[in-house]
């Protein structure tokens, strides 16, 4: 039989879907908009679980009952990596929600993809915009860090809410160990955990690899950490963070935890080690294991080279919002500047140890009670004047992960601090230029 | 002698692979400041059955093992259909073009999935299956390594069977799922085991296209219950167990299966 | 009857019913793996963020080549197919040969050896996480009261034989400390496949052809490499294929037993993980898509030199 040839047809087969892919846009976005994931509501994709999910939704719901057009929905989608992947394939795919939290780092990225929508003519809309005056009483840091100069220095995100780097302390290892409170300076800090280690014999610090606790710290000796499109951390303050680490190893002071894990803070909580350096919103979970034992939970500003002017990193998410059509990018907008308001801001600050993005939230009688409750719950609140934010340029995602795999080689003794740092700034300078030059 | 030390060997190997699993069921089991507490003793103080109620509460879990379910079922019937005809073709059809065909079908199972998957994602997007089961079940419906080891299974069939079939005007069609079909039923079970295993131990892709809670299955549940569960170990040993527990009991179910059809009549070569 | 009158004839193709049998498989393996590869070698040719960018020819791959990252993940992809698949091979086929001698224990133990392969990577990589904790695992504890002190396991990035030479060779000679325990993860995890497919294989063989080769005189060594391997073979050799084939796909394992995107040690990122991560965390989708081809030519030309040269030694019978 001649007429059937099924390698034929297979080889033919292969041809159409070659054929097929060199005739599809290389990659890139759908050209002409992006259509809603869900056409009837604008959906938030969001990460957060439990109580705070619940909350969400709760004030979603509110939100939704005063209001007349696309009713909102908070949809959990993973974790913040999570959602970057899917904003990203889905931007691919040109379906998108109405809104995600995203880092500065993932929004930069949309933005360049033209998924993101200028915030701009928003803000400066006349009735549902933001007024000048009422924009000033939202932080400058916090404000700033979503402006994004390689995009003509225009808002393509939105603060939402935020948490910042703080000290928690055992307090009842602090005490026994001879001292009045928590260490104010770096120096004080080394000498506690030199206190605590002979109360103990064994490490007083645990310590989780992120670069945002790095850059914290870079913040708090008085440094920068990046620019004009470089890193700057061969600076003497990065150095002097790394030596630290350096010095907390070689003494036993400290180790490093399981990648990804909260063992710090169970450490912590069990009172085997004194100090974790992690960001406030993880106040909630802390105090909820501790249960009536509270009290052994102290709340710190991070130790400074120079308290007199203090400094901490802030970080947490922004919102984005995509060109999904206007009604839900209305309702998106409505939803955002509703939640901001510091009365929301402050119920949802109380409910879950996030931090307002408005000076005026802190008037709010809601946090007033929740700090005559129990006082070392304001110090966050009280260092949001003092936080920075990080850079937000382009390829920053891979400075951080390089940073953290510095971080990791000085913490388990393989490089010394010198070395890691001059082997992580030109890595780091090089990622920003790959990043830069792939726009 | 022999036969006691070998017995010994085995033993000593069945714990060092068996002690993870029961380190995890006693973890799941202790309290909660016990299980945060180091030790290498297995058995609980305490048994705290309430930790299995609490992990249900704590996320869904009855509906992600719902969702795990259907879709690994389909996927695992779907698999083993198309192995199955796919195989028999490669293994006892001639027509030009077979050697070449199954070279590029070998060449398929090369190729990474991690390597496929934007395009995949596109694909199934645009299909408009975005966080159904459709996205979760259709792509993994056909599988290379399951032809190639369906092929095997057929051309490990003795040539009498075939001829004799053959003898007797016996078709392929009916050749294949009233003769060959029993007669492979090894590979078969083997083939439709692995396919469930695979779509339910799966993780990144069910990751990727689903994003409602409703949709989720159970390994993406429990990866995000590693954050949600904290320092709380016992809990997250606990949704370990559960989420193991189905592939367990089926494998105990399908093993009777597997071993009476190899042991049965008809393989020896 | 028929049989005679054939010899002389050509068989006549099975062609309508092939393509009715084939055309499930095949249109979904056309769709979903053959189709997105080339879509994949395409989008490898461009660069940009989300390959969104400039026609670049052949710039990524030469970017791959400079790129001493790119060149570590091959590295300790290396070692992790040269680690897991010999290793498993060798273990999973003596404890198969162990449980055909067990009697009517067999299927106890087959079950347990067959358990970990049932269990989701995700749950039981949690448990061993747990285990291997440096501080509290069980594992951990054990290690440090035998030997005083307890290295830190997956958070380890210098190399096994640095360690066990006591600093004589360089640190990142060979794979890590943290390497061996995903090497070993999977070892544990993936053996007991291996066991039961060996089990089937060795239970297929006829025992007439051992009795006969005992009765002859050959020792239970000389006989096992005389009858029993050489009947083994077409199974040695699936199991070696796919075995290796699997180990450069390797993922699942590495992604959850280091549970770290883009921050953790580079010693443990092997080429899939590096693909992911300039896919996912960076975004550089043609990078990443270039990265992948060159995987996927690695792994078929490794395939293709093993059946060249394994495939001929298998005995068919």
């Amino acid at each position: 039989m001649t007429g059937w040839h099924p390698g034929v047809a297979a080889g033919g087969l292969l041809a159409v879907c070659a054929a097929l892919c060199a005739c599809s846009p290389g990659g890139g976005g759908a050209g002409d908009g992006f259509r809603p994931v869900d056409p009837e509501r604008a959906v938030l994709w969001d990460r957060q679980i439990n109580e705070s999910a619940a909350l969400f939704r709760e004030l979603a719901a509110e939100f939704n009952a005063g209001r007349a057009g696309v009713p909102v929905e908070v949809q959990h989608a993973g974790s913040y990596a999570d959602i970057f992947r899917k904003v990203s394939a889905s931007i691919q795919a040109g379906v998108l929600p109405a809104m995600a939290v995203s880092y500065e780092s993932m929004t930069t990225d949309y933005a360049a993809a033209g998924a993101a929508v200028p915030l701009d003519p928003l803000l400066n809309a006349p009735e549902t915009g933001i007024s000048p005056e009422e924009l000033a009483d939202y932080y400058p840091a916090m404000l700033e860090s979503n402006r994004y100069a390689e995009h003509g220095g225009g808002y393509y995100s939105f603060p939402l809410c935020k948490s910042l780097l703080v000290l928690f302390y055992n307090t009842d290892l602090v005490a026994r160990a001879g001292f009045a409170g928590p260490p104010a300076t770096w120096d004080a800090f080394l000498e506690q955990c030199r206190a605590v280690r002979r109360l103990t014999g064994k490490p007083a610090h645990a310590v989780n690899v992120d670069c945002s606790t790095v850059d914290g710290l870079i913040f708090s000796m008085g440094g920068e950490v990046c620019r004009n499109g470089e890193t700057l951390y061969d600076s003497p303050e990065a150095l002097a963070v790394f030596e630290l680490y350096e010095t907390l190893v070689r003494e036993e002071l400290a180790y490093v935890i399981t990648a990804g894990s909260f063992d710090d803070n169970a450490a912590l909580v069990k009172g085997e080690v004194a100090f974790t350096l992690r960001q406030s919103s993880a106040r909630n979970d802390l105090v909820t294991i501790l249960g009536d034992r509270r009290n052994l939970l102290g709340i710190a500003p991070i130790p400074q080279k120079d308290p007199a002017r203090p400094a901490t990193v802030v970080y947490g998410p922004n919102v984005t919002l995509f060109p999904v059509g206007e009604g839900q990018t209305a309702a998106a907008w409505a939803f955002v500047k509703w939640f901001t308001r510091p009365d929301i801001s402050a119920r949802w600050s109380a409910g879950t140890g996030y931090l307002p993005v408005r000076r005026s939230a802190l008037e709010e009688p809601t946090l007033k009670r929740l700090w005559e409750e129990w006082p070392p719950g304001k110090v966050p609140y009280d260092c949001l004047a003092f936080a920075k934010s990080e850079p937000n340029v382009a390829g920053w995602q891979e400075v951080r992960d390089i940073v953290g795999r510095a971080l990791l080689d000085v913490l388990t003794g393989t490089k010394t601090a010198a070395d890691a740092i001059k082997q992580m700034k030109p890595q780091a300078d090089a990622a920003l230029r790959r990043a830069a030059g792939n726009r | 002698m022999r036969r006691a030390a070998l017995h010994i060997g085995l033993t000593a190997a069945a714990l060092v692979t068996a002690w993870p699993f029961l380190w995890m069921v006693s973890t799941a089991f202790k309290g909660p400041l016990e299980a945060a507490s180091p030790s290498l003793g297995l058995w609980p103080g305490a048994w705290h059955w309430g930790n299995v109620a609490e992990t249900f509460r704590a996320a869904p879990f009855g509906r992600y093992l719902f969702n795990s379910f259907v879709v690994s079922g389909a996927v695992c019937l779907l698999v083993t259909f198309t192995s199955l005809c796919a195989g028999y073709a490669f293994a006892r059809l001639r027509f030009p073009g077979r050697n070449w065909l199954f070279a590029a079908t070998l060449c398929c199972m090369m190729v990474p999935f991690e390597a496929v998957f934007i395009p995949n994602f596109v694909l199934v997007s645009k299909f408009g299956w975005y966080d159904t089961h459709a996205a979760l079940i259709v792509p993994w419906c056909a599988n290379a390594f399951s032809l190639f080891l369906m092929r095997q299974a057929f051309l490990s069939l003795p040539g009498e069977y075939y001829d004799a079939a053959r003898v007797d005007g016996c078709g392929h069609f009916r050749f294949l799922f009233l003769v060959g079909l029993p007669l492979v039923r090894p590979s078969v079970v083997t083939v439709a085991l692995f396919a469930f295993l695979g779509s339910y131990n799966a993780l990144l892709w069910p990751l990727l296209v689903t994003a409602d809670d409703s949709m989720r299955v159970a390994q993406v549940g429990l990866t995000f219950f590693v954050t949600d569960a904290g320092i709380r170990v016992n809990l997250l040993m606990c949704a370990s167990a559960i989420v193991i527990l189905p592939t367990v009991v089926l494998y105990f179910v399908a093993q009777r299966q597997f071993v009476e059809s190899a042991l049965g009549a008809g393989i020896k070569a | 009857m028929t049989a005679p009158g054939r010899r002389g004839r050509r068989m006549p193709s099975d062609g309508p019913v092939a393509v009715v049998l084939l055309a499930p498989a095949l249109i979904l393996l056309s769709v979903f793996v053959v189709y997105p590869m080339f879509s994949s070698v395409h989008m490898s040719l461009y660069g940009g963020r989300r390959a969104a960018g400039a026609f670049v020819g052949l710039g990524n791959y030469a970017g791959l080549a400079r790129d001493p990252e790119f060149w570590r993940a091959l590295a300790v992809t290396g070692y992790y197919v040269a680690g897991t698949v010999p290793l498993m091979l060798g273990l999973s086929l003596l404890i198969a040969l162990a449980l055909r001698r067990a009697g009517r224990a067999r299927g106890f133990f087959r079950t347990v050896f067959f358990l970990p392969y049932v269990t989701s990577v995700v749950a039981a990589a949690m448990v061993w996480r747990a285990l291997f904790n440096p501080q509290s695992g069980p594992v951990s504890l054990l290690v440090r009261s035998l030997a005083g002190a307890s290295p830190n396991w997956l958070l380890e990035p210098r190399g096994v034989l640095h360690l066990v030479t006591g600093g004589w060779a360089p640190p990142d000679a060979g794979p890590s400390l943290a390497l061996c325990c995903v090497m070993l993860f999977d070892i544990w995890h993936g053996c007991g496949f291996m066991v039961v497919v060996f089990l089937a294989g060795l239970c297929a063989i006829p025992p007439e052809l051992e009795d006969a080769a005992r009765l002859d005189g050959a020792g239970p060594v000389r006989g096992f490499f005389a009858v029993t391997l050489p009947m083994l073979s077409p199974t040695v050799f699936f199991l070696f294929t796919v075995g290796c084939v699997r180990a450069f796909q390797a993922f699942n394992s590495f992604y959850a037993l280091t549970q770290s995107d883009g921050n953790g040690g580079l010693d443990t990122r092997n080429m899939v993980l590096f693909i992911y991560t300039q896919f996912y965390s960076y975004g550089y989708w043609g990078r990443a898509a270039a990265a992948a081809t060159l995987l996927t030519l690695v792994i078929m030309g490794f395939t293709l030199l093993q059946w060249r040269y394994l495939g001929r030694k298998v005995f068919y019978q």
